[in-house]
């Protein structure tokens, strides 16, 4: 009842509440009350000189005393000591690091480095970098083995995971994942590793997604198996319950219904937010000879709870705590009821039901801004969730299942615009029920790698793939059949109308939020040689690119766009007009699938199947050595 | 009736071995010992046409399918309806660091990675031809043959490259098969001899017939012995690669050729499906039987089933061709053989009738038996073909 009331009244927009709320914290607490933004600052200062510290992933350190936070846009690791709540230690490491893994002994650090393709190697006490070791590409999820002689490396842009031998510092072998691997969690008996994948299979825009949980036999270091957890996308966390009632793992995921017209966001179901419950062949208690999947909602009939992301059990196995990224929430729920429910609904049905969290949400907790990671402490008395766009952590008291208190991890105290807009882009209040953000469908501002009814009046028609929002600043006009001139109007009232059922956002709203999709940079290419020359197969591509007169619609000098539309004989039965917006190409090998309708798996596909008539370049009469040239010059821009 | 039989063909084969006591003294230890798996005992075609070795697991590639076995039992058939991209299963490689199982199929190639396939096809992929005979891993590169050129797929940033007669020094596409060496890749050509792909420095090398004309050798030793090449093996023991075609067995040490044919020593044909080599041993699966040659020795050993008998019969050929034959209760499923691969020192065999698992005793057991040849027919009664 408590957190219901807590619940409404941040739904309410109480501010009032909040700011009574958070005096009563320090006063009580002795600790930082909620960050301005969250007191609601309406300043519209610009960027200060000051980075904000953005903190992703929280680790303990193997003595418990201190929480090691990785901070992705200060391009650091921090150590908050939990006794006096106060960041007692800082080093740079790389840029944009994601993850940190803690050696078995304690004394070291890895912290991965998703734009620099490397880990940095910290020593635990005196807080310093010893080595940088290479990567895959994009490196986020780290591990150690139970030995600590071999890390494991989740590569989101390569899809596979490194093994890393920390003698050396030589990367020992790579496994293929899936799509964008993020999370690496070691199982608490070593012996296997698992690997989210934040995006699904590629598959057919008439399916639902899918997505795959890998398992790594450690002792073998190969793929024991993969499993597939249909009907859902954004893997980000894995837990493995404790203790005599172990054996199973906990995924949040989403489960987007992106087959039926998105207006059915009036009627519930169309995005909704959960668990799988994976229990892994041969691991644990798990007696059974095949892994078995049983999905979990966590949302509320009325009431959604978008972006389920960083997840934890507590040392008793009696709770696991789930965060919402989008929701600023942290969900508490009983595992003896989680259980009694697994037993009760029949898994077939349970995928769909949003009356389970009613039975097994046991309190909902308000969080900072953009909640991910979350790390409970080995006494099982206080758990830790790191607010991304609050630079805070956010301390709940478990016996008591209450928020204790914020630490405040350092970083500018006033929002900029861009952050503000950046909250906002993470906000699924703003949509109706809350049931989703501009994130859950552009998780890391990217894409979800599938398509979409978006609107009316051609409900069930024009099926549409969703786009990146990486580096699109300059690549007006937007949507695939180039209606929207710029992004106030791609993100004002017709998102409102349309996607969000909800009053959207007012001027203000939709200036930050504009600004910060904006802002959103490239990630750097992994297919460009480091100065920037060609490749021989690159150059031979790139004169087949101009010869075949592909810059004619895809202009270098505007990002591979002539920012306009044309029929290149795309259309599907499904569309009611040929013309679409040339897409821009910067960073093309990023994003499949492609085509409007995200039916090309593959660059090939474009020309091999979706070019019978030669309208999209005349490619019919290309060889297979010049169509490999010209998809490795796409890969370069 | 039954027993009558039994104790006829048990002193023949004591009386065979007998005779054979002289030439034992340099007799490589023999295959006397055949389990095969058919379509009796749950193999999904008769035509098994690629076998590879990953530990305890062994996967043969047939006419309908890719199969499993494991501890002696065939665990698990995959079919098209599994993923797999085609039933015709040409080749497998088995990535010796992640254990994928990467499979030349009539279409496309799979990589099988944890239970799950991964297709990559003409339409989909940077893939040359769907119809692939061959398929092999160095490091990160997987080198695929196909009928339109032979391909090299990066699984790191998903480069596809195709050397063809484009731009590589053939006149012929097709490629059978695909060997990788320590520093070198060789591509059976079929029509078009051996191409030596080297590695650091990013360039070919052919070995096609020595006068460029007549596709074949005119001098014993010449050079590689037909240009129409059915599949290439690297010994990296020798540092040596051997190239099965259909006129011969050539092997090439760098320096030297060292051909074989049917009519100059203990080969079983000169129709030959592939070559297998390490240590001093070279394999030839032949459309006559499965081939030995200790390279040190130049003995020669064939093994095949007797028509006649129903059961295995072996053929020594001793380095001064003396011939002897001996008859073993168990045999290969069919003379017709495809394919091989080495387990321990067990092989595997593939075979136009099924999958053989030829066990071997050790050198210990086998001069032992040797001379006392009375005791090793015995210990064989009981085998089943």
């Amino acid at each position: 009842m408590r957190a219901q009331f807590t619940i409404r009244l941040r739904r309410l927009g109480a501010l009032t509440g909040s700011l009574v709320l958070a005096g009563f914290i320090a006063a009580t607490f002795g600790v930082s009350p909620l960050h301005g933004e969250q007191a609601g600052t309406t300043s519209t200062s610009q960027a200060s000189q000051e980075n904000y510290l953005t903190p992703v992933e929280l680790k303990f350190s193997h003595d418990g005393t201190k929480l090691y936070v990785v901070c992705e846009d200060d391009d650091s690791l921090l150590a908050v000591d939990v006794t006096t709540r106060r960041v007692v230690a800082k080093v740079k490491v790389g840029h944009k690091p994601k993850d940190v893994a803690v050696s078995p002994d304690g004394r070291t650090l890895y912290v991965s480095n998703e734009w620099d393709d490397t880990v940095s190697e910290i020593d635990a006490a005196s807080f310093s970098q010893r080595r940088t070791f290479a990567t895959g590409w994009g490196p986020i999820g780290v591990t150690t083995d139970r030995t600590g002689k071999v890390l494991y490396v989740a590569n989101s842009m390569g899809n596979d995971v490194s093994l890393l031998d920390l003698t050396s510092g030589t990367e020992i072998k790579r496994l293929a994942s899936w799509r964008s691997p993020h999370n690496l969690s070691l199982s608490l008996d070593g012996r296997r590793v698992y690997v989210a994948n934040l995006l699904g299979h590629l598959g057919s825009p008439n399916e639902p997604p899918a997505s795959e949980l890998v398992v790594i036999d450690t002792a073998k270091q190969r793929v024991a198996e993969r499993i597939e957890i249909p009907g859902v996308l954004e893997l980000r966390h894995v837990a493995e319950a404790p203790g005599p009632k172990g054996g199973y793992l906990l995924v949040p995921f989403i489960r987007p219904k992106n087959l039926n017209p998105l207006i059915q966001v009036a009627g519930g179901w169309i995005l909704t937010h959960g668990m799988a419950v994976v229990r892994v062949a041969g691991a644990n208690n798990a007696t059974q000879p095949k892994s078995t999947v049983t999905q979990i909602l966590l949302d509320d009939v009325d009431s959604y709870y978008a972006g389920t992301n960083g997840v934890a059990f507590t040392p008793d196995g009696r709770h696991v705590l789930v965060t919402s990224s989008e929701a600023d929430t942290v969900s508490a729920i009983d595992t003896t009821k989680l259980e009694r429910r697994l037993h009760q609904v029949p898994a077939e049905e349970l995928a769909d039901r949003l009356d389970s969290a009613k039975e097994i949400v046991e309190r909902r907790l308000e969080t900072g801004s953009n909640p991910m990671g979350i790390a409970i402490s080995r006494d099982g008395r206080s758990a830790y969730v790191v607010n991304r766009l609050s630079d805070s952590l956010t301390v709940v008291d478990i016996p008591r299942l209450q928020v204790r208190g914020t630490i405040d991890l350092g970083g500018p105290k006033q929002l900029t615009q861009l952050r503000r807009g950046e909250q906002m882009f993470h906000a699924a209040r703003f949509c109706f029920q809350g049931q989703f953000a501009c994130a859950t469908c552009h998780p890391d501002n990217h894409i979800d790698g599938v398509a979409w009814n978006l609107e009316t009046p051609q409900l069930g028609r024009d099926r549409v793939a969703n786009r990146t929002l990486r580096g699109v600043a300059e690549t007006a006009p937007y949507k695939w059949n180039g209606h929207n001139p710029d992004l106030e109007t791609q993100c004002g009232p017709r998102i409102a109308k349309f996607l969000f059922h909800s009053e959207g956002f007012n001027s203000t709203q939709l200036a930050d939020l504009v600004a910060f999709i904006k802002s959103i940079p490239l990630p750097p290419s992994r297919h460009l040689a480091a100065n920037g020359e060609l490749s021989p197969p690159q150059e031979r591509g790139r004169a087949i690119f101009f010869r075949k007169s592909c810059d004619t619609c895809h202009t270098p000098a505007t990002h591979y766009t002539a920012k306009t539309s044309f029929d290149v004989g795309t259309a599907t039965k499904y569309d009611t007009s040929g013309l679409f917006d040339v897409p821009q190409l910067d960073r093309i090998e990023q994003r499949p699938p492609y085509l409007h309708s995200g039916e090309a798996k593959s660059l090939e596909e474009l020309w091999t199947i979706y070019n019978p008539q030669d309208k999209h370049g005349v490619t019919s009469d290309m060889s297979k050595e010049e169509l490999n040239d010209l998809i490795e010059f796409l890969k370069s821009l | 009736m039954k027993d009558k039989k039994f104790w006829r063909w048990l002193l023949g084969a004591v009386g065979t071995l007998v005779l054979l006591a002289p030439a034992c003294a340099q007799m490589p230890p023999l295959y006397t010992h055949w389990e095969n798996y058919t379509t009796a005992n749950g193999m999904p075609d008769e035509k098994v046409l690629s076998v590879a070795v990953d530990g305890d697991r062994v996967w043969a590639g047939t006419e309908n399918g890719l199969v499993l076995i494991e501890k002696g039992k065939i665990q698990k058939v995959y079919k098209p309806e599994d993923g797999l991209a085609n039933r015709v299963v040409t080749g497998i490689a088995v990535d010796p660091a992640s254990g994928d199982v990467w499979l030349s199929t009539f279409g496309g190639l799979s990589r099988l990675s944890g239970g799950q396939f991964h297709n990559y096809t003409n339409l989909t992929s940077g893939l040359a031809n769907d119809i692939v005979y061959g398929v092999a891993i160095q490091d990160e590169y997987v080198w695929v043959a196909t009928t339109a050129g032979t391909n090299r797929f990066n699984t790191r940033t998903g480069e596809w490259s195709i050397f063809s007669e484009k731009n590589a020094p053939i006149h012929e596409p097709w490629s059978y098969g695909i060997a990788v060496a320590e520093k070198k890749v060789y591509v059976a050509i079929w029509g078009g001899g051996i191409l030596e792909y080297d590695i650091a420095g990013g360039y070919w090398k052919p070995y096609t017939d020595p006068d460029g004309e007549m596709e074949i050798v005119l001098f014993k030793n010449q050079g590689l012995i037909h240009i129409i090449v059915s599949n290439v093996a690297w010994n990296k023991d020798t540092q040596m690669f051997w190239a099965s075609t259909y006129f011969g067995l050539s092997g090439y040490d760098g320096r030297n050729w060292h051909n074989y044919l049917s009519t100059d020593s203990g080969l079983a044909s000169d129709f030959i499906n592939s070559p297998k080599s390490r240590g001093d041993d070279v394999w030839a699966c032949t459309d006559k039987g499965l081939s030995y040659l200790n390279f040190k020795t130049n003995t020669w050993v064939t093994y095949r089933p007797n028509a006649k008998t129903g059961h295995g019969e072996i053929v020594i050929t001793a380095p001064d061709k003396k011939v002897t034959t001996m008859e073993t209760p168990t045999s290969l499923a069919h003379n017709y053989i495809l394919n091989m691969d080495f387990q321990g020192d067990d092989i595997w065999v593939a075979t136009a009738t099924g999958l053989s698992h030829g066990i071997k005793e050790s050198t210990r057991e086998s001069k032992k038996e040797a001379s006392n040849k009375e005791g090793k027919v015995h210990e064989h009664t009981t085998a089943s073909r």
